[in-house]
């Protein structure tokens, strides 16, 4: 008993500024709750697994990430004022929460550097022209599979004038998103990569037994048949501060509207509209 | 072709230095040009050359130059070479490509590079061909068409169209940059309304000076929206009216007004009327087209002997009053949809 009290203490501390629905002993009760009783074991194992990132550890990874970027491109000779930070902004993305914080806490305005958001293409155009070369970094917290981030990025890149290195700065980027990125030429950069063996729930994930995976599995699928293990089934166990990826599991996650089933980490777009 | 090109501008802004380095490259050391325009690869040829490349390896070296701070090198010229790398080393076949690195080009000498290097250029979209050209015509202080087509490659009916794009104000060529396609304006939108917005100029000077050019434009742009023009190549119709109706000239631009007035009013609905009773004089035209020729075959005339270059002299002014014709009726990108609905 003391144990398993132990145990929620201990979760509930992790996780305790996860913004979009606060995680407590009573929140952690209520999710195990939902479950058999056979289950719960198991569901506690599997929080063990999430790879938690608090708002001042996502704060100092994109800060020492570009330390190491700008130090790197100082060596090559670019100056601050021709690198170019890119927000890619779409509907619910943290990009541009990312970006502002990077950009307050390591004084990028004050050292001359550029900002611009991926859909102003004619300021891109601009921007390109006026600068001829230099280094483009796009920003942003979590990076899953990659798509809306390269989608992005070919399109603005259609319009860039010159020659310009890329980078891509994240807290966490996925092996399938950095393989992509590392493809077209522009290279991932975070404090966390995270490989699909970590990921208990992935086809190629090798932490718990068959039996334990399969169950796991199971419960996801009885939320969301198709998208039990998140978008393209990618099944990532990252939880970021401001929001649960839509790479990760339905059990976590929960039901759409949080009902019937509810998660310990809802994604903002899963919790129900209020009146 | 291309060292002549470059040799046409200022080699201070355009020319691309080589380093005398020729490297032998795994196909992921390399940086595909993001802004190639050349974004659609014809699959026959490209199967060709991958088998090519399976047999004899790459014979002809890549274009590259170094990246400022990272380890990879980008394509100038070689794209589809180091294409074909990439699947035949995903098909687990060991391959170097060999690369000459030059400088990091200027931005000129990169865009032209780009221009030349590329030759299906059909398959180009309009809009960031259009930017590119914009920064030529900037650095260069060119807008000649004839010159730019010799500098880039581009034809000149291109480059024209290119201008009519840039012609328009920045707020409606935003519409065309979308990155999402469902709420992007093709870019054949503004070619095929420009003539359009001619027309208000030459015949309601009062609707100009009321609603001002933008604000006509922002009219069709709304039209265009809500359904009321169902497809861009539909404004031709409205030019087509104004060409053959020279006796109802006063019901038609009354038309045109009601056009702009009216956003619910369809273009067709709205112009097709003055088009009805002319419509004979196509089915003429390909009568005269197939005649043309048959008359032509009957006379036989591979080995024609007499007036032979008077012939030719004929044939030539046919073929350039068709080449021209033809390429006022196509207009068009293959990457533009038509949105028929």
């Amino acid at each position: 008993m003391l144990k398993l009290l132990n145990a929620y203490r201990r979760v509930a501390f992790e996780f305790r500024d996860y913004r979009p629905a606060r995680v407590t002993l009573a929140s952690i009760d209520e999710w195990l709750a939902q479950h058999e009783r056979t289950d719960r074991a198991l569901l506690l194992d599997l929080l063990r697994h999430v790879r938690y990132v608090g708002e001042v550890e996502a704060r100092r990874a994109l800060v020492d990430q570009n330390k190491a970027i700008l130090g790197q491109l100082q060596r090559a000779g670019v100056p601050y004022k021709k690198v170019i930070y890119v927000q890619v902004h779409d509907a619910g993305s943290s990009s541009p929460v990312m970006l502002n914080e990077l950009r307050d806490a390591a004084q990028l305005i004050q050292r001359g550097c550029n900002f611009v958001d991926s859909k102003d293409v004619a300021g891109i155009a601009r921007l390109t022209e006026r600068l001829g070369d230099g280094a483009i970094i796009y920003v942003d917290d979590f990076i899953g599979s990659g798509h809306q981030m390269i989608g992005a990025r070919n399109h603005m890149m259609q319009y860039a004038i010159g020659s310009f290195s890329e980078f891509a700065l994240a807290v966490c980027i996925c092996e399938e998103g950095a393989y992509d990125l590392t493809k077209l030429g522009v290279e991932p950069r975070a404090r966390y990569i995270h490989a699909r063996a970590d990921r208990p729930l992935h086809e190629l994930g090798t932490v718990f037994d068959a039996a334990k995976k399969q169950r796991l599995i199971d419960l996801c699928a009885a939320i969301d048949k198709k998208g039990g293990l998140g978008y393209e089934q990618m099944a990532t166990m990252v939880v970021l501060y401001r929001n649960a990826p839509n790479t990760c599991p339905r059990i976590l996650r929960g039901s759409q509207g949080q009902s019937p089933m509810k998660g310990l980490f809802p994604r903002t777009t899963d919790l129900p509209v209020s009146d | 072709m291309l060292t002549r090109r470059l040799r046409a501008v200022d080699d201070q802004t355009a020319s691309v230095v080589p380093s005398g380095r020729l490297l032998q490259l795994r196909p992921d050391q390399l940086k595909p040009n993001p802004n190639n325009p050349r974004r659609l690869f014809d699959p026959e040829p490209l199967r060709e050359l991958k088998e090519n490349i399976r047999q004899h390896g790459v014979l002809v070296p890549i274009t590259v130059y170094q990246l400022k701070a990272q380890e990879k090198f980008a394509i100038l010229d070689g794209e589809r070479r180091y294409k074909c790398c990439v699947e035949l080393q995903d098909e687990g076949l060991q391959i170097r490509i060999p690369a000459n690195v030059v400088e990091q080009p200027t931005k000129v000498a990169g865009l032209l590079y780009m221009f030349s290097i590329h030759n299906f250029r059909e398959q180009w979209e309009l809009m960031p061909v259009a930017y590119s050209l914009r920064v030529v015509m900037r650095e260069l202080g060119e807008d000649n068409a004839i010159k730019l087509s010799k500098l880039t490659g581009l034809g000149a009916k291109q480059i024209e169209r290119c201008k009519k794009l840039l012609d328009f104000p920045e707020e409606f060529q935003q519409l065309s940059l979308d990155p999402d396609p469902t709420q992007r304006i093709p870019a054949n939108f503004w070619i095929e309304l420009h003539p359009v917005l001619a027309l208000y100029e030459q015949h309601l000077p009062d609707v100009v000076e009321e609603l001002g050019r933008n604000g006509i434009t922002n009219r069709m742009v709304e039209k265009y929206r809500s359904g009321g023009v169902k497809s861009v190549i539909h404004f031709r119709r409205i030019l087509e009216a104004f060409e053959i109706n020279e006796e109802q000239k006063s019901t038609l631009v009354n038309t045109l007004r009601r056009y702009v007035a009216e956003p619910a009013l369809e273009t067709r609905e709205a112009f097709d009327g003055f088009l009805a009773p002319k419509r004979g004089r196509i089915q003429n035209a390909i009568k005269a087209c197939e005649g043309f020729i048959e008359q032509l075959e009957k006379a036989r005339l591979d080995f024609a002997t007499e007036d032979r270059q008077t012939l030719i002299a004929k044939l030539n002014h046919v073929r350039n009053y068709v080449i021209s014709l033809v390429d006022r009726l196509e207009g068009g990108d293959a990457a533009d949809d038509e949105n028929t609905s």
